[in-house]
């Protein structure tokens, strides 16, 4: 077996990275595929949270590096989901623990073990960026529709490009009624300015926070618009990549809904 | 159709993603011209080359600047020009 190694970058902090990985993963895992995420924000770790995972922690990353344990032993089994795997950042250490060569050093031995290996990045382009992407073969990128984080998203995918990385974008927390309101930017604005293939459009949806509070993945909430859209992402990493992308569309007034029945408005 | 556009114009927020854009897109130009003092050194060195082949230029007054107006980014080049080569061929 030869895995997949994806790493989910963003440069700017907050834009979805964590919720992005875990629920990606999690689809991958539903799919029937052996999955990994590795949660590369050494010091502020929070994939274990979001899957939560967070109190059957024994042994992290860092240890597994420092030869403290062996890679199984870090390898936390998630409880919803066979064939879904986590493996801790180490909460005590800092970013410079950890070299771009240890890293691939141990994605060797993931490779041989899992179907796909997701490493959650840290904010940043700094020594925890490069630990993530040092073993990468892809990229996706998350940001959200604001300047800055489509910026940032540029920066890093010129970094990514550098390193001989395919980038994909992933645009998260979209408000489709301030979209058609325009006052957000589209998603076609978007790639406008950044010129990259998209891998997936997800919108704002209180269901991220039900599902970081319950620690139930977003994928299993059946009616969440978010985790239907990150399943979707899963599907075109996974072997399926001309599945169209669905653009989030606000939820139709009484009025619209009335007017679109009798053949008006769209 | 008409009604609508006209209330929505007036009566609603709208359309400062254009502002977004326009300005996400000046920040871009930039962010990717961005590049080190090495390589600008670098360059500016090698255009020196180039055109002294063709002008004796004043290499102290020269000026190397990227300016940005309305829609467009430009990389501009300065320099006194004191006379023109002769133009022989060039062997090198
Ligand atoms: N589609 C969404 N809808 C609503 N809330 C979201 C969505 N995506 C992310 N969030 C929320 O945004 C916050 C930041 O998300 P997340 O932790 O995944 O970002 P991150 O990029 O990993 O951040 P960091 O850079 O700190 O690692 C979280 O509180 C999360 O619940
Ligand atoms: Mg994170």
């Amino acid at each position: 077996m030869q895995g997949r190694i994806i790493v989910i970058s963003s440069g700017k902090g907050g834009v979805g990275k964590t919720t992005a990985t875990a629920s990606i993963g999690a689809a991958l895992a539903l799919a029937g595929k052996k999955v990994v995420v590795v949660d590369m924000d050494i010091g502020l770790r929070n994939l274990d949270v979001v899957m939560g995972l967070e109190n059957r922690i024994v042994f992290n990353i860092v240890d597994v590096i420092r030869n403290k344990c062996k890679l199984q032993q870090a390898t936390i089994k998630s409880r919803r989901i066979d064939n879904l795997y986590l493996i801790p950042a180490s909460q005590s250490d800092n970013k410079d623990a950890i070299t771009p060569q240890d890293m691939v050093r141990v994605s060797k031995k993931l490779r041989a073990e899992f179907d796909f290996i997701l490493m959650d990045c840290p904010a940043g382009i700094e020594r925890g960026f490069e630990n993530a992407i040092a073993a990468a073969d892809e990229a996706v990128v998350v940001c959200t529709p604001e300047i800055s984080a489509v910026r940032d998203a540029d920066r890093v995918i010129g970094l990514l490009y550098a390193k001989e990385i395919t980038s994909r974008l992933l645009i998260n927390r979209i408000v489709p009624i301030m979209v058609e309101r325009g006052d957000m930017l589209s998603h076609q604005d978007v790639v406008d300015v950044l010129s990259i293939d998209l891998v997936g459009l997800v919108q704002a949806d209180e269901d991220v926070v039900v599902s970081t509070n319950t620690g139930i993945p977003l994928v299993m909430q059946e009616n969440s618009k978010a985790g239907q859209a990150f399943t979707r992402i899963a599907m075109r990493l996974n072997g399926h990549p001309d599945l169209p992308i669905e653009v989030p569309r606000a939820p139709k007034s009484l009025w619209g809904r009335i007017a679109s029945k009798i053949g008006f408005g769209k | 159709m008409l009604l609508n556009g006209f209330l929505k114009k007036w009566f609603l927020k709208g359309n400062s993603k254009e502002a977004a854009k326009k300005r996400l897109q000046f920040a871009l130009v930039y962010d990717r011209l961005e590049v080190s003092d090495d390589v600008l050194q670098e360059m500016q060195k090698e255009i020196v080359e180039v055109i002294s082949r063709y002008f004796v230029i004043d290499t102290d007054q020269l000026k190397l600047d990227i300016t940005r107006d309305n829609d467009l980014s430009a990389l501009i080049f300065n320099t006194p020009i004191i006379s023109a080569k002769t133009r022989a061929p060039m062997t090198s």
